[in-house]
């Protein structure tokens, strides 16, 4: 077991044994890009003589000690450093980026070169060293045992499904005068359903203003967080218990009145452009010189530039904010001109790169296979491409276009003209 | 051009340099010394806000160039003038101050008139001439009382060019200048020969940019004549037409020209559109319009066609346009709108106004303007919330004229729960729409069974709240108020806030 970015796009993984001079060669049988886990297999059955498998512990409990291994810089020789558990809560998982599991911190030094090796407790692995904080000392985070029995308990079947999302975004319901309107006991219990993600097997489910009680066995406090294994976490964890396909039982307060429900829950999709995507390389077309690809945090992050600074700004936006505030105006997959590959076909496109793409040729364009299509069945004399947010059009000859498409595709060096 | 001719050309302009050269030294001197009398210290004392605690204020006093422009009238730009409290003048850069009176001012435009009603101040002043065309080339000099003596840094002219306004984004003509001089951007006049040619409203580096005295003395001279109603601006989006294809798309035959219109947004005077998109913008009132959007200025030469809509022309007057549409030309008048800072869903500004507010049980509610996000400081633009700074790309609905926003809350045993929610922008309070703070406090008039309902933009933070309403809400204001020692509980610019 190691991290998925440990072996992500890799051509070759050797692997070593302690005191062993020998490589072995190894491949990648499971990988978990949500949750930052793969396994490796090695084919040499010499590799694992005399080898014994370690076992997973618990949740290590916070101020516990444990002892984290692996080659920090690099190094011939294995580390060990000691620490001990700061504190257990959901944090972002930065490989993805737009995922939040539940993660152990410890003030045992993880540097690169730690990830994917174990961290011990009472000869138990308890967890997997995958990631830190610049600019904080002394911190180190290391994937839990909940996570990772997951993730094994998901390949059980020879396919990893990923961790479910329930699409909830859950609000305190501390303020006595909500719970009043509401009609719920001023206890501590319950939070409040202030947002769905467009799940239909959620939407079908829970509404807005619902009030969740207890997720399978947890009970959820007003403070939005479950008690798991004597850790305060958001309630988040919950969902993510569960299998892709499971459904889990729910205490839901709905009209003033206790209710038991049952969620199905699966991995969400919707989102993936939000965060980096790992294991497949990105869609594109190119056409005339004009390159066409998904907006995405991976394309931003090849921008480098901030989300304020123009006309990035409007790529967040359409990327992080519109599918919540105006649902009917987002769109499947955003496309981006990224690029023009220069050639006297499009020498006088003044648009470079960056932009939105609206439509071209007065085609609404929803997601790049209507790139394609609009070009491919357009049968005017000019190719039409209409930019957001302000409108600016660029036009391209299209008897010319055609001919110059695979000299231009020739001149980059570019295989095929399409990845979709 | 053949070598010789040009040798020849060279010594016919050297010969009478040197004389001129020669004269220009004792030029100098008087030039300075009537200089002295035309050029004043103004210092401005004024309030400045805190918007995140929009109840609190300090102050803050600066001196600025001001220029004698007129019968009793010193000239000056309106930077730094708002929210005043007291001005001063002062001649010969010491000695007795007197003080101020605005007479006239305009943030747009970036130009004020102060004056004094004590002879005194007068006695020894003489206006200054602004020249009628701004100088191509030719030494200039940028001064400024500083310490006593009367500053004098050499000036060389750069280009001319098209930028947004210092208190605006009105794209204007633009003098650039280098210089050496270090701190300008308050008023300083550049003078050229024995005329002033601009007045200095910003710098960076050694680049300095004026406004061209042409400018302001088209500004000074329809005000006088009652003609001046503000600076108008082009409620329109464009772009270049440097791609035949799409001029041949659109039908435009010849040599290519103009510029296209991509988008007209809903004037803020609720008069017709006059453009459309995919129209081509041939000229504006006879000025042709090449390809890169570029006319060509009598005085100033290539200039971007932005700054025509402040060339002599103001806020509700016509300008004729030549429009190529639908494969037709066509002439088309186009009235341009005033420019106001509310025309925006953000307000570029707010000016003479002290912050308004909303407080409801330690909730904050302000008005989101440009003001309030410069309170994350010089590099707002980058450093504040960028789902706020954003909304500075969305323009005005009927339906939706501007935002107001919950900023922050002070903790309070009534709003528990809420006390981390901040920058989140309102949609509606107990079912109604909500765009300025009197709407919210109109709303709050009409709670929903014993509750107020509040509803924000749907986003990726807080959706709703509630909170009690009626005494609940009343005491907790109120206690809100002494704790966090508040004067008043709200303050509304507008009558309706009375």
């Amino acid at each position: 077991m190691t991290n998925a970015h440990v072996v992500n796009w890799a051509r070759q993984i050797i692997v070593r044994r302690y005191q062993d001079p020998r490589p072995y060669l190894a491949e990648v049988e499971y990988v978990g890009h949500d949750c930052d886990l793969a396994v490796l297999k090695v084919e040499d059955g010499r590799f694992f003589q005399n080898l014994e498998p370690l076992e997973f512990g618990e949740l290590p409990k916070v101020r516990s000690t444990v002892v984290t291994y692996g080659y920090p810089a690099g190094g011939e020789e294995i580390s060990y450093t000691r620490g001990v558990v700061s504190r257990i809560e959901l944090e972002t998982y930065s490989y993805i980026g737009n995922r939040h599991f539940l993660c152990a911190q410890t003030d045992a030094a993880i540097n690169p070169g730690n990830s994917g090796g174990p961290v011990i407790q009472d000869d138990r692995v308890v967890g997997v060293a995958f990631q830190g904080m610049p600019g904080l000392e002394n911190t180190g985070f290391f994937i839990p045992p909940p996570v990772i029995e997951h993730f094994l308990k998901d390949i059980e079947d020879t396919h990893y499904d990923g961790i479910p999302q329930a699409g909830v975004r859950l609000a305190q319901l501390q303020n006595p005068a909500y719970r009043k309107l509401l009609k719920l006991p001023e206890d501590a219990q319950g939070a409040r359903v202030d947002g769905l993600l467009p799940i239909p097997s959620t939407e079908k489910v829970l509404q807005e203003e619902d009030v969740i009680l207890q997720v399978g066995s947890l009970a959820v406090a007003s403070d939005a967080k479950v008690l798991y294994q004597g850790n305060r976490v958001s309630a988040a964890l919950a969902f993510q218990l569960a299998q892709a396909g499971e459904s889990i039982p729910l205490q839901v307060w709905r009209d003033g009145r206790r209710q038991e429900v049952s969620l199905p829950v699966f991995p969400y999709n919707g989102d993936h452009a939000a965060g980096y995507q790992h294991g497949s390389l990105p869609r594109y077309f190119v056409y005339g010189g004009l390159v066409f690809t998904p907006l995405s945090l991976d394309y931003l992050r090849t921008q480098g530039r901030g989300p304020t600074d123009s006309p990035a700004g409007e790529l967040y936006y359409e990327l992080y904010y519109r599918r919540y505030e105006s649902p009917k105006t987002a769109r499947a997959e955003p496309i981006v001109l990224a690029a023009v590959l220069a050639d006297a076909v499009n020498a006088n496109v003044s648009v470079r790169g960056q932009a939105l793409v609206d439509q071209i040729n007065g085609k609404r364009i929803e997601k790049l296979e209507d790139v394609v299509r609009a070009f491919e069945t357009n049968t005017n004399a000019y190719e039409v491409i209409e930019f957001l947010p302000n409108h600016v059009i660029e036009c391209l000859d299209r008897g010319d276009t055609a001919k110059a498409n695979a000299d231009i595709l020739r001149t980059y060096g570019i295989g095929k003209d399409r990845r979709l | 051009m053949k070598p010789g001719v040009r040798l020849i050309l060279l010594v016919m302009l050297a010969f009478p340099a040197g004389p001129i050269a020669g004269r220009a030294q004792g030029d100098r001197k008087d030039e300075r010394s009537a200089w002295e009398h035309s050029i004043v210290t103004l210092e401005v004392a004024r309030k400045q806000y805190d918007y995140y605690q929009p109840w609190s204020k300090g102050t803050r006093r600066l001196q600025k160039a001001g220029l004698v422009a007129g019968e009793r009238e010193v000239l000056t730009t309106a930077d730094e003038m708002f929210e005043r409290t007291l001005v001063r003048l002062q001649k010969g850069g010491r000695g007795r101050w007197w003080i101020g009176e605005v007479k006239w001012i305009d943030y747009h435009a970036n130009l004020a008139l102060v004056t004094t009603p004590d002879a005194d101040f007068w006695s020894d002043l003489k206006p200054a001439t602004l020249g009628s065309a701004a100088p191509a080339q030719g030494a200039m000099q940028v001064l400024r009382w500083r310490e006593g003596n009367l500053e004098n840094r050499r000036a060389e002219f750069t280009q001319f060019s098209v930028r947004e306004g210092q208190l605006s984004p009105i794209n204007q003509a633009v003098l650039e200048v280098s210089s050496e001089i270090q701190g300008a951007g308050w008023g300083e006049p550049v003078v050229v020969n024995s005329h002033v040619a601009g007045l200095v409203t910003a710098q960076d580096g050694r680049n300095a940019y004026a406004m061209p005295a042409s400018f302001i003395q088209a500004v000074l001279e329809a005000r006088r004549r009652g003609t001046y109603h503000g600076l108008g601006y082009f409620h329109f989006y464009w772009q270049p037409a440097k791609n035949p294809a799409t001029l041949a798309l659109l039908g435009l035959r010849g040599e290519p020209r103009g510029v296209i219109v991509t988008h007209v947004p809903d004037r803020p005077d609720e008069r017709e559109r006059v453009l459309k998109p995919k129209d081509i913008l041939l000229s504006i009132d006879g000025f042709d319009l090449d390809i890169q959007g570029d006319y060509t200025d009598p005085e100033f030469g290539h200039l971007n066609l932005e700054s025509l809509a402040t060339r002599r022309k103001w806020a509700g007057e016509d300008m004729k346009l030549q429009v190529w549409r639908d494969g037709k030309l066509m002439e088309a008048s186009y009235r341009l709108p005033k420019f106001e800072y509310t025309n925006a869903l953000v307000p570029y500004a707010v000016r003479d106004q002290e912050p308004e507010y909303l407080i409801v049980g330690g909730l904050v509610f302000q008005p989101l303007t440009d003001s309030y996000l410069q309170s994350w400081g010089a590099d707002w633009k980058r450093s504040a919330p960028f789902r706020l700074y954003h909304y500075n790309n969305e323009e005005p609905t009927k339906e939706r004229p501007a935002l107001v926003l919950l900023s922050h809350v002070l903790p309070d045993a009534y709003n528990i729960g809420y006390q981390d929610q901040k920058y989140l922008v309102l949609h509606k309070v107990n079912g109604q729409s909500v765009s300025r703070l009197p709407e919210l406090r109109d709303a709050l008039q009409k709670p929903l069974d014993g509750f107020h309902v509040l509803e924000f933009v749907h986003g990726d933070s807080l959706h709703r709240m509630v909170l009690a309403a009626g005494d609940a809400e009343r005491e907790a204001t109120a206690r809100v108020l002494q704790q966090y020692g508040i004067d008043r509980a709200f303050r509304f610019a507008t009558p309706a806030g009375k």
